[in-house]
Formats: C-alpha cells, structure tokens, sequence
C-alpha cells in the first residue's frame, strides 16, 4: 500500500522496535501539530492562540484549584487506562470501562447505604464490592469470546449501555433516595462512606495512590511473572499458547478480573470521593471509560506509563473548563480541541513505525 | 528509564499534592459594581431552561448600568465546585447563579469554601447564609391551559410528555388534570416519561404513541419544541413550554407556560446592590415566584395569552360552574387568571376539596396547599392515566 502511494524520492523503511525516544518524539510532534490546527480555531473565535493556550495551560496547571481538578480527572483515567493495558496486551479488545466502572459505583453505593456495616470497614468493603463487580461486569464478554467466539468490542460495548440503564433503573426505582424530594438520585453516603481528600477539593487522595501503586504492580505483573508473560503469548500468538498449554479462558479470565476490576474501582472513587451519591450516569462516567481507551494506547500497553498519559489527559479535561469559563468560547470548542490532539496522536503511529526519510540519488 | 518514569511521576504527584493556594475572594460592597456568574446545566441553545436562563441574564445585563455577567454552559454536576472556584478566582464573580437542582449540593459546598461570595440555586431545597433559592413555577398557568385543553379535546382523551417523575411535574400535571377535568369531567389525561429533560427521539416516540391512543391535545414538560412539533405533524394540538413556541405551530399552539426568570434575576440582584441581601442574611430567602410577581406567563408567545383562532371555541363553550354559576370556559379563564395574576391571590388550583386518584382526600375542603406540600408532592390527583413512580 504504502510503495505504490510514495513518490520515489521518499523511502520508507519500517522500524521493527520502535525506542522509547522515538516513541516520545513522535508523540511530541504530533501534540505541537494538533496545537497549531486548534490554533486556527481559537484565532477564528478572535482569541490569540498563544494566550488561549497561556491560558489554558495556566488553568489546568498554574494554581491549585486547577492542580487539583486535573488530579480528579486523572484518577478515574489512571485506574480504567491500567485496566485497559492489561486487556490490550493480550488483545482482548475492552471497549466497557465506561460500563465496569459504573458497575463499581453501584456496587459502592450499594454497601455505603444499605450493608450497615461498621464505620471503618465501609470504604475497604466498598472498594471489594467495586471491584468485584468491574470484575464480574468484565469477565463476562471473556467467558463469552472464548468458549462461543462472540467479538469482545461487540459485547463490551454493548454491556456499557446495560449498566448504563441499570444505574438508571437504580436512582430512578427502588434506590431513589428519600431525602431528595423525588429527583433521581440515591441518598448521600454516610461520612465514613466517603474517601478523604485534600482541602476542599475533589481530590480523593488514597484513590489516587491505589492507582499509582496498583500501576507499579501491574508493571511488574506484566513484565516479571509467569502470568503476565501466559498473557503476552496469549494476545501475541494464540496458537503458540495453546501448543505450550496455556489456557486461553482462564487467561483472559484473569485479564479481564484485572481490567474490569480496576475500572470499578474508579468508579468506587468517583461515587464515594466526588458525588457522594449515585446518580445520573452519565454524570458518574464522564465518558472517562472511553477516554481511557486512548490513555492505555497512548501509554502503549505500558502500565507505569498510563501514570504520565492520564495526566495528561486530566490536564486536556480541566483545559477544556478553562475554554468555557474563562475564554468564554462555545463548549463545543473543546471537543474539537481534544479530537484534534487525538487524531494527530493516532495519525502519528505511522512515523512511530516507519522511518522516512528522503532518498539520496 | 521505566524507574526514572516512575520516580518522575511519583515526584510530581507529591509536589502537586504539597502545594495548596486556595483563593479568597472579597465581601461586596453595596453599591459598587457586581459581576454575577450563571451555571447552565445544557447548552444555551437548547429552546427550554437554559435558553430561559440566559434570555434572562441578557435582560438584567442590559437593565442594570452595575452589572456585568458571565455564564458558563453545559456544565456537570461533578463540575459545579470547580466551575465556581474559576468564576470566584479568575472572573471576580460576587453573584453566582446556579440554575439547575444538579448543582444543589456543589453549590452549598461553594457556599462554604466562599462564605463572602453571594449565590442563589434555582429549584433546590439547601439554603445557607450566603445561598438563597429562586424558582418561577408553572402550576397555576398549568390549570389555566387545562382549562383550555378540556374545551377543545374532542377525543377526550389529552396526552402529557413528562421529563421525569419528580414533585415539580406531579405538581404540574395534577394542576393541569384539575383544570381539564372542571371544564371536561369526562377527559382524563394520558402520561408518558422520557427520564430526559431534552431527548426529541424519546419525545417523539412518547407524542406518537399517545396519538396512538387517541391524544389531540397535548401538553408536556421537555427542553425541546419536539411535542410541539409533532402533535402538530399529526392534527394535535399542543402547549407552548417555557420558550415560545407559537412559530412551530401557528395552527395547532393554543396557549402555553412562559418564564420570565429576568424578574428574579433583576430582584435579586437589586437587593444585593441596595445591601438588603448580603452574605449572611440568605439562610431563609426563597423566592417561589407565581403569576403574580410576573415570573411566569400564559401565552403562546410573549402578548398572546390565548391563540386568536381558539379564542371563539372557548367562548361558545359553556359550562356550570359551581362557584361561578354558567360560563363561558374563555370568562372562566379570564376569571381565574385575574384571581391569580393580581396582588391579594384569590384562586388556587388546589383549593380543597382535592382528592388523589386513590380516592383520598389530600387537601380539605376550603384549604390551600402550603408551599412545602407543593414541592413536596408525589400524589395525583383523579382523571391522570399513567405509570406514576413514588406515588403514595
């Protein structure tokens, strides 16, 4: 494909490993490039881009109010991209996130307000109950893409729209709280219910250290034992797992406790650390189980690197408030701005695997 | 490399979490110019409540040399704290209007981390020294185009496209029914949910089956003019809701639920100027604004209180009234209007006797309802068809 389309004074050559340095690069280039387009936009509006961007950078990261909505918006992305690495690295494509991660809100919601349980156990019981049920909501389309071969980005997605309105039933039906005057939204958790966090901000601290943590776990999970390696060989080469006796559904079992567990406990965090309540879902999610696909692939299946890549997310998300509150531009603007940054971001994966240079004759 | 990642992350994130500035914003002072901040929960676009909201603060903007405003759309509930940290901070705001309940309990914990910042929560029930609450409501136009709707159904049968099943529309639809069934005892109102405020295809698709079922008058509760539309699409007749929509439907639009939020806004922020409210004087100011203080309109658009083609139905329509004795359903509404619109209100659509539609009696005979029963209310009263979630 690519020879026909080259003129001849290009040569191509494709990079079998591409190195770390590259790899960064690249993504830098392609991130100024998305800069630049967006650039347009913003001077469209009558902004000059340079201090749209002063603006924006300063907003997302220049005081602490701006620190710390970055961080909240890091979290969730830390936790589902972690998540999503370990799916991705045994090719077993995890489009639910979104899904698994309000499957783990429900289930939070569910031991905050009706386990009874005593005060200090709560938070510990409801991050179990989140995991266990991303995990359960996650292991499902495994179970089915293994033994009947049902495609798992079918099935994943399509099991975010079912806890989607399974939340809805919720706040609407039998969990609507008494205390909210017949809105649809669950009860406030009790104190004990609801994760720490630093200042007056949404910034709930312990949820963040359990995702760097779980991240340098899984780094070394992945790259160090026996069981991250069965899922590298699995995802890379099926047929050499099945002659070497790995088993394929109980990998990607494991891959999937893993990946829908840790989404659910994002959505743990985003109930018991910013809403204290369940209620719309699309309010909980934020679509943050989506915007983590690309923070795993940005990250290239590397759990440590999720750490730096869902930072860098959390600053584009709390930019996007800066667009709307203080630049005044259209809320549409950051959608625009944010696809921008990712499609240069995936245009770029050709010049991370290829190198191009210009023929010498 | 990976451990010098790692280490690098890990610094930041210490660093990060080591640096703590929290702004602090300035008491007003009366007199002195104010800058006042609105929270939207939709786009500004959306032909329903924000679009009211900001017609209003365009209004007040241009009535008061004082005041400057900003808004912000499309914002999230999970957003509302962070939002108002850069309206306080960065836009200097010393008003902030939050206008939609999602915002309730962002809203209070800005009240705390600002105690000097003055704010004001539409349709919420959590009030604070420095947070009051507002909201124009509709029930007794509700009545009012119930009146209407029962004159002119022929099928007897009257569709309502409810958003969600919460005190604000039972309210609503109770006084609507109430109004149907004193011209019509015979209608009953059929209702249907979207559990959305805009959503046109689930509008859409609840409009055609209650046409299905028999529908030609149609009043609802959606951001959209969709009901609006396709009622008319299918020879029904329908209700403005809170933005004009008359030019959907010259034909088919008998009258309908107009805001004007601006008389709130321009109260309020008046009585902040003239230092009647400060930042510590709010914990028991709610404005429940009706017809009489202008917050809400009957018409079809702003001046058209009754489209002129239904105007001689309802004349020629009489019934006997058991107070008023025999009228014509236009005098009927004209009566009651006055009753409502004027200082010293007379009239209340839930005088008692209300019964619900169990057969229960709700409010005695020669009483009215008090303000927290109204936003309270989950019961619905007799000639309403329907699933109706939370009913006692």
């Amino acid at each position: 494909m690519l020879k026909v389309l080259t003129p001849k004074w290009l040569k191509i050559e494709r990079r079998p490993v591409p190195s770390g340095g590259v790899i960064f690069l690249v993504s830098i280039i392609a991130i100024v490039a998305a800069l630049l387009v967006a650039a347009i936009f913003f001077a469209a509006y009558g902004v000059s881009p340079i201090s749209a961007y002063r603006s924006i950078i300063g907003g997302a990261l220049g005081n602490w109010s701006g620190i710390s909505e970055t961080l909240r918006r890091m979290i969730p992305l830390l936790l589902c991209g972690i998540g999503l690495t370990i799916a991705f690295r045994a090719l077993f494509w995890n489009i639910g996130a979104d899904g698994q991660l309000l499957l783990g809100a429900v289930a939070a919601t569910g031991v905050a307000l009706f386990s009874g349980l005593p005060g200090p156990l709560l938070l510990p019981a409801m991050f179990f109950a989140g995991f266990s049920a991303g995990a359960l909501w996650g292991v499902i389309p495994a179970v089915l893409k293994v033994k009947l071969g049902i495609n798992d980005v079918i099935t994943t997605l399509m099991m975010n729209y079912i806890a989607l309105y399974v939340v809805l039933w919720l706040i609407h039906g039998p969990w609507r709280g008494p205390s909210m005057r017949g809105y649809a939204y669950t009860d406030m958790f009790p104190p004990a219910a609801r994760i720490p966090v630093i200042g007056q901000s949404h910034v709930h601290w312990p949820t963040l250290v359990l995702g760097i943590v779980l991240a340098v776990i899984m780094y070394i999970f992945l790259n160090r034992t026996r069981g991250g390696f069965e899922i590298r060989v699995v995802g890379e080469n099926p047929h050499a797992a099945r002659f070497s006796g790995i088993s394929e559904l109980k990998t990607i079992a494991i891959v999937m406790v893993l990946s829908g567990g840790l989404a659910g406990l994002a959505g743990v965090g985003e109930v018991a650390g910013v809403h204290y309540q369940l209620l719309d879902p699309t309010q909980i999610s934020m679509g943050y189980g989506y915007t983590a696909i690309i923070v795993a692939w940005l990250a290239r299946k590397n759990p440590l690197a999720v750490i730096i890549t869902s930072f860098f997310f959390g600053v584009l998300m709390a930019g996007g408030d800066v667009i709307k509150v203080n630049l005044g531009l259209p809320f549409q603007l950051i959608h625009v701005f944010n696809g921008l940054i990712m499609f240069f971001l995936i245009g770029s994966e050709l010049f991370m695997n290829y190198k191009i240079s210009i023929r010498r004759q | 490399m990976q451990k010098k990642i790692l280490l690098t992350a890990v610094l930041a994130v210490v660093l990060i979490a080591g640096i703590a500035v929290i702004g602090a914003a300035k008491a007003y002072v009366p007199g002195t110019p104010i800058t006042a901040g609105f929270i939207y929960v939709g786009p500004i676009g959306d032909y329903g409540w924000t679009h009211a909201h900001d017609v209003a603060r365009q209004i007040v903007a241009k009535e008061f040399p004082w005041l400057k405003t900003v808004y912000v759309e499309n914002v999230a509930a999970g957003d509302t704290v962070s939002t108002i940290d850069k309206l306080v901070n960065d836009k200097h705001c010393n008003v902030i209007f939050t206008t939609s309940f999602d915002f309730m309990n962002g809203t209070l914990a800005a009240a705390k981390k600002y105690p000097d910042v003055i704010f004001a929560h539409c349709s919420g029930f959590k009030r604070a020294p420095n947070m009051a609450t507002y909201m124009a409501d509709f029930y007794q136009v509700y009545y009012l185009n119930g009146l209407m709707a029962g004159a002119l159904t022929k099928t007897n049968k009257i569709g309502y496209v409810g958003a969600f099943p919460i005190p604000e529309l039972k309210r609503h639809i109770s006084a609507f029914t109430i109004g149907v069934r004193t011209v019509n005892p015979n209608a009953n109102v059929y209702v249907r949910w979207t559990e959305a405020w805009e959503n046109p295809a689930a509008a859409k698709e609840a409009t055609e089956a209650l046409v299905a079922e028999g529908c030609d008058v149609f009043a609802f509760t959606q951001d959209s003019p969709t009901v609006v539309q396709v009622a008319a699409a299918n020879g029904a007749l329908s209700f403005s809701h809170y933005s004009p929509m008359y030019r959907f439907a010259p034909n088919n639009v008998i009258s309908g639920e107009l805001v004007h939020w601006d008389k709130i806004y321009a109260d309020f922020l008046r009585k902040v100027y003239n230092g009647t409210y400060t930042a510590h004087n709010l914990q028991n100011v709610d404005y429940w604004w009706l017809l009489s203080q202008g917050a809400v309109e009957m018409g079809a658009k702003p001046g058209m209180p009754i489209n002129p083609i239904f105007i001689n139905k309802l004349k020629a329509t009489i019934v006997d009234d058991p107070e008023l004795g025999k009228i014509s359903v236009y005098d009927l509404i004209q009566t009651r209007l006055d009753q409502m619109a004027n200082p010293g209100i007379t009239f209340d659509p839930f005088q008692g006797p209300v019964y619900d539609r169990k057969g229960k009696l709700e409010v005695p005979a020669g009483m009215w309802m008090s303000v927290n029963s109204l936003t309270s209310m989950q019961w619905a009263v007799k000639g309403i068809i329907g699933p109706w979630p939370g009913e006692p």
